[in-house]
């Protein structure tokens, strides 16, 4: 059964947004204000998705055991009254980062693919069977350290959020642990066929992807891309393709990556990048949205964009 | 990049002068005999040929590039081509004010280097008082909105500071940090029982090395270049034999690498007298050991010889007396011995370093 949990471990970890650019900008104490905010606020359409999830996964088991087991988890979100609970939290947080809590709450500005994302994942875990649902709740468990790693980050780099608002932080740190372990242990009992192993490792794929789905809409909606200094683009003879040159190295671009680059500015947003492409192109937006944030992550690791102004 | 044979890059050694004595200096040994070094014209043409054989990374060096009076002309000339062009140099002489001149004349990045993290021991090894100096250079570079590359050559007596490099590549806002470890070839050959690590001292800088360029990844690039005494295969030096380098010397040769005419029997060819796409095709020097036909066994039947073409010749020659055989860093190497008994000997004593000089 090990065997099933390592499979697990490596789908999930490969793909787990800690990695995203937009995390590692957090992390790293590059986001400006607004970049934050915008994060907290259409994250929160998140969060209001989770109990909902939740109560459809304890809809589909006839065990009152499991059932009282994972209703806690409704009520970690929920709370027991008014002003308590995962939610609640996540709104003081608005509060710290200088939002208005009524506009976080009703979830008016959130960004449409944000949106998408969030009701994929309530859609992934009602059209599934209980233990692939279950299964699809465990991102957590693959990087244990995210909320640790988040708090000492918030603390160090935007000094300007009360330390009192990453409550909803803290309290995960411990709870993430504790439902992941119960998670686990139930797909480990409960998908004993090859090909429930196999659904519930698609089931959690489709999780991670729900994740990375939701930063990259907010990446393209408030990152705006600009070509470092160090950075030249230049035709190449031999190949016949433009050619983006930095110290020691050079990559060869093909047209839409030397067209992305020149796009990158300063000025536009990667939505406005991707519109501009998408028009000269006549091509699907999501494709070309998706290799731009792609080619952007290759460059920015890097060194070779700048996200954050 | 693709893998057919097509130069990336110029690697013009404008002058050999140079007012350090560093230790392990890869400069020619007799580098005193050269002292007719090309004129601006033919700097200038010898750019512009290597741009039509598809050069677009150009990097003036050394000995110290600074000593030329016409090096903004050539940046000009350099720019005008859309060459990336690196300016090597151990930051003296020069003053803010050239620097400004040089970044004006399209200079796109500049590599300063420092010997070590403090001015007493810098200036041991570089022989004369620079440290300083060196690092006001760096800051100005950052201050002019050049791209900075800090570059600390490793060896024994350094390699354990390497955690205080990478502070000191922080605070300068160095974009890349390029932490080599000596070559064993030329000055570094004769000084290697004083420059040679041990294998202890050599993983630890690694691993250090290896986490800051998790944690700095996307702000700084940390390059930590083994050396290949410690390697189980040899390195693929400068990418194969006349693949991706052409390298000018100051009297105009034109070589696939600094220490290519150490090696006995070959011929090759000045950019005075030949066009640089003819040599760089025709010549016999560069066509030496192109590819895989001039292999011998063990690397000539080995699964691993379009990885790493067989290694250094220079180093093959200068170990073993023949161009031709396996590079010894090689495990595979019949004269792998070489290598082994150069570790053993790092466990000992180090020796005392013999300076750079015009005769030795």
């Amino acid at each position: 059964m090990s065997a099933l949990i390592e499979r697990l471990r490596s789908e999930g970890e490969r793909r787990y947004h800690d990695k995203h650019r937009y995390h590692v900008l957090m992390h790293e104490g590059r986001l400006t204000r607004e970049q934050l905010q915008q994060w907290v606020l259409n994250r929160y359409y998140y969060q209001t998705r989770i109990p909902i999830k939740d109560a459809l996964i304890v809809s589909k088991s006839e065990d009152p055991a499991f059932r009282r087991m994972w209703l806690r988890r409704v009520r970690d979100h929920d709370g027991d009254a008014e002003g308590e609970g995962g939610l609640a939290m996540w709104l003081r947080l608005a509060d710290g980062v200088g939002l208005e809590r009524e506009e976080v709450a009703s979830c008016r500005s959130v960004l449409p693919g944000v949106r998408a994302a969030c009701d994929s994942y309530v859609e992934l875990v009602r059209g599934r069977s209980l233990v692939e649902a279950v299964a699809s709740s465990l991102t957590e468990f693959f990087a244990p350290d995210l909320m640790s790693r988040r708090i000492a980050a918030w603390e160090q780099h935007y000094p300007w959020v009360d330390p009192e608002m990453l409550a909803y932080f803290r309290s995960r740190v411990t709870r993430a642990r504790r439902d992941s372990e119960e998670a686990i242990d139930f797909v480990v009992r409960h998908a004993t066929t090859p090909q429930l192993q196999d659904a519930c490792v698609d089931a959690l794929i489709r999780k991670a992807e729900v994740l990375w789905k939701l930063l990259d809409a907010v990446y393209a909606a408030y990152v705006k891309p600009k070509l470092a200094a160090k950075a030249k683009l230049r035709h190449d003879r031999v190949a016949n393709k433009m050619m983006l040159l930095y110290p020691e190295k050079g990559l060869v671009l093909n047209a839409t990556a030397a067209d992305t680059v020149q796009l990158c500015t300063g000025e536009r947003t990667v939505r406005e990048i991707v519109g501009e492409l998408t028009a000269k192109y006549n091509q699907d937006s999501a494709i070309i949205e998706r290799e731009v944030i792609a080619l952007l992550a290759s460059l920015a690791e890097r060194g070779l964009v700048q996200e954050s102004a | 990049m693709t893998d057919e044979i097509r130069p990336y890059t110029l690697i013009a050694e404008l002058s050999y002068r140079c007012p350090l004595r560093c230790s392990y200096c890869s400069n020619p040994l007799d580098w005193a005999r050269h002292r007719d070094e090309l004129d601006t014209a033919t700097w200038l043409r010898v750019f512009r040929e290597a741009e039509e054989l598809g050069v677009v990374q150009l990097n003036l060096t050394g000995g110290e590039p600074l000593v030329r009076d016409d090096l903004e002309v050539l940046v000009g000339g350099a720019r005008s081509l859309e060459l990336y062009t690196n300016l090597i140099t151990s930051g003296i002489p020069l003053e803010k004010e050239r620097l400004g001149k040089l970044r004006a004349a399209g200079l796109d990045n500049v590599q300063v280097s420092v010997q070590d993290v403090s001015a007493e021991a810098s200036d041991r090894i570089a022989g004369m008082r620079s440290f300083d100096h060196k690092l006001e250079v760096a800051r100005w570079v950052k201050e002019l909105g050049m791209p900075l590359t800090l570059n600390i050559v490793l060896h024994r007596g350094n390699l354990d500071r390497v955690g205080e490099m990478i502070a000191l590549a922080e605070r300068l806002s160095a974009d890349r940090l390029e932490l080599a470890n000596t070559q064993y070839l030329g000055w570094a050959l004769i000084n290697r029982q004083a420059l040679l690590p041990t294998r202890e001292q050599l993983e630890k800088a690694r691993a250090i090395a290896a986490a800051a360029k998790r944690r700095l990844q996307g702000r700084m690039e940390v390059l930590f270049v083994t050396p290949d005494y410690y390697a189980e295969y040899p390195k693929t030096c400068m990418d194969g034999w006349g693949r991706r380098f052409i390298l000018i010397s100051p009297d105009g040769l034109a070589l696939p690498c600094h220490a290519a005419h150490t090696l006995p029997g070959l011929s090759f060819e000045n950019v005075r007298e030949r066009p640089l796409g003819a040599i760089w095709s025709d010549s016999a020097g560069f066509n030496a050991f192109r590819g895989e036909d001039w292999m011998r066994e063990p690397c000539k039947s080995c699964e691993r010889r379009a990885l790493d073409l067989g290694g250094c010749r220079c180093q093959a020659f200068h170990l073993t007396g023949d161009a031709r055989a396996t590079d010894p860093a090689c495990k595979l190497a019949p004269a792998h011995g070489l290598i082994e008994s150069a570790r053993t000997e790092a466990l000992g004593t180090a020796a005392p370093l013999r300076y750079r000089a015009a005769k030795i």
